[in-house]
């Protein structure tokens, strides 16, 4: 069955877990292998906590969008935060503005376990990931 | 997060979803714990973790810069496949070895 939610979360880090088995429950009936789940929530989890961790300054939330066709998954995830200044710089492995404490590999990762990830930024606006992976086919 | 001394070497147990919720709250534990003189090695035991993203990566490797100025090393011990998959893909083994 074609199926979609909305939803949307302050962007705090208590969320991350929230945000990433949500998406995992939804995708249950597609009968994904373990690894697949795995694969979903970590770059769910990479996708959130870039919102959490360099969208804001203070408060703001994180919208969520998944739809399922057939055995395909679309989840955006988005803020309207401070924007990504150069995406291409951004996507490179290790590149991050968050000093020592951040490996600068969470889009690197997001591409690694989806079949596409799209990024759409523009500075003062906020930031968009749209996400896909279909489940099934080997 | 638990600790424990083997001789000189000081292993760290994470536990659960090492994410950015977990890492932010242990991390100053940690580099307590880690600032001790006299120890050999530093061991990161993921045996009890579920789940580990990009934050887990960070914690790694800023943990393994400030070992690497005393020569101190940084090991990742019991690594489940799920975690071992996201350490690959960064390249962590190349600098603290799985053991
Ligand atoms: N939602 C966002 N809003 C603003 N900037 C972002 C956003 N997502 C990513 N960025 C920028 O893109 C860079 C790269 O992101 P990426 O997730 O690859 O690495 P990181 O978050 O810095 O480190 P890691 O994910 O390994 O903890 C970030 O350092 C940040 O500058
Ligand atoms: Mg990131």
């Amino acid at each position: 069955m074609d199926n979609y939610f909305k939803m949307q979360i302050p962007a705090k880090s208590e969320n991350e877990a929230f945000a990433r088995n949500t998406l995992a429950a939804f995708v249950l009936p597609l009968s994904p292998t373990v690894e697949e789940l795995n694969d979903l929530k970590t770059a769910v989890s990479e996708a959130v906590t870039n919102c959490v961790v360099h969208a804001y300054d203070g408060d703001g939330s994180v919208a969520i969008v998944a739809e399922i066709h057939d055995n395909m998954l679309f989840v955006t995830i988005s803020d309207n935060g401070k924007g990504i200044e150069d995406v291409d710089k951004a996507r490179e492995p290790m590149y991050t503005s968050g000093g020592d404490e951040r490996s600068g590999m969470g889009f690197t990762i997001m591409e690694t376990f989806m079949d596409s990830v799209e990024i759409t930024s523009s500075l003062g606006q906020g930031t968009s990931v749209t996400m896909t992976k279909s489940f099934g086919v080997c | 997060m638990k600790y424990k001394y083997e001789f000189d070497q000081l292993i760290i147990e994470l536990y659960g979803d090492v994410d950015e919720h977990y890492v932010k709250k242990i991390r100053d534990d940690i580099d307590f714990l880690i600032s001790r003189q006299g120890i050999s090695s530093v061991v990161f035991d993921f045996k009890n973790v579920s789940f580990v993203d990009s934050t887990g990566l960070g914690l790694i490797f800023g943990r393994y810069k400030k070992l690497l100025a005393r020569k101190v090393e940084l090991l990742l011990r019991n690594v489940p496949s799920h975690v071992d998959r996201v350490f690959r893909t960064s390249g962590v083994y190349s600098v603290c070895p799985k053991i």
